[in-house]
């Protein structure tokens, strides 16, 4: 495993994300507040482009002490979402969201002044 | 190919044949026991092939996606009838009105919408297609995006596919 020089960090803007090979691996990187993530393109479901689909904040549902719902609401958690059928993983961890068990491959990004490098 | 064993035979030859300045053995030199020990283990050490290093790997970008920038328009007068409008059907609806609209209307008001709001994200002009999230009810976007799909005979995977495609 070697660091990678991936791109520039001001080249990406928060929100933004870069699909690239580095040899046999197909990776997603996301800038997300700021920080750097990056995950294997393969979905654990079916193989499809796990990083590549929406990017929604997490979706939870109120309850009242009576369990009786005040709704639904986006909390501050970013996940993504696989285009193919849905799988949704934790921008921060790489985990699907239900079942924290499904977990991404994550490789680790490196900053070194503005190049980004990824360990692979 | 010499074995393991022959390279440290010969690789331990020249610690034994060391010898000081006046001829004598070179640990009567004062060459300790541990100096000898790590010249021999210098002298193994380079005997070893270098540790093969890492080949270079190629980094090839597939595809960037942006995020999506806010789009600002300053209002006008098609816009402000637009929202008097929807405006007027939300009211209709609330009360119960569900019949406001022709279905002639109802076709040509989301035929222009959709291609409207399809024309903007080809442009990069990307913005939600509703304000928020409970403008509208997972039900009903799931009805109207049935309705679109069978409308120009598309099924649910050709979208799917669509969409990992096109980044969109
Ligand atoms: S392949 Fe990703 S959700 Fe099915």
């Amino acid at each position: 495993m070697a660091e990678q020089f991936i791109g520039k960090a001001s080249e990406f803007k928060d929100g933004d994300r870069q699909i690239v090979r580095i040899g046999e691996d197909e990776i997603g990187i996301f800038r997300h507040e700021g920080e750097f993530y990056a995950y294997s393109n393969f979905c654990l479901h079916q193989g499809g482009p796990a990083c590549e689909g929406l990017t929604i904040a997490n979706v939870e549902e109120r309850l009242r002490p009576d369990k009786t719902s005040m709704g639904l609401h986006f909390t501050n958690d970013m996940n993504f979402v696989c285009p193919w059928h849905g799988y949704e993983y934790d921008m921060k961890t790489g985990c699907h969201v239900k079942d924290k068990s499904v977990r991404l491959r994550k490789y680790d990004v490196v900053t070194k002044g503005n190049d980004v490098y990824v360990v692979a | 190919m010499s074995s393991p064993k022959t390279t440290k035979a010969k690789a331990a030859k020249p610690a034994a044949k060391l010898v000081g300045a006046a001829g004598k053995p070179a640990s009567d030199e004062g060459m300790s026991a541990k100096d000898k020990a790590n010249f021999i283990k210098a002298m193994m050490e380079g005997l070893k092939p270098a540790a093969a290093a890492e080949p270079a790997k190629k980094v090839e970008i597939l595809r960037k996606i942006s995020a999506p920038v806010p789009v600002a328009r300053k209002s006008n007068p098609t816009s402000d009838d637009a929202l008097k409008l929807a405006a007027a059907l939300d009211a209709k609806f609330a009360g119960g009105d569900f019949e406001a609209l022709t279905p002639e209307a109802t076709q040509a008001l989301m035929a222009a919408l959709c291609k409207l709001y399809a024309a903007n994200m080809e442009a990069g002009d990307k913005f939600p297609v509703v304000k928020d999230r409970f403008a509208v009810t997972g039900t009903d976007a799931m009805i109207l995006c049935g309705a679109l799909l069978k409308a120009v005979d598309l099924q649910v995977f050709e979208l799917g596919m669509w969409q990992s495609w096109s980044g969109v």
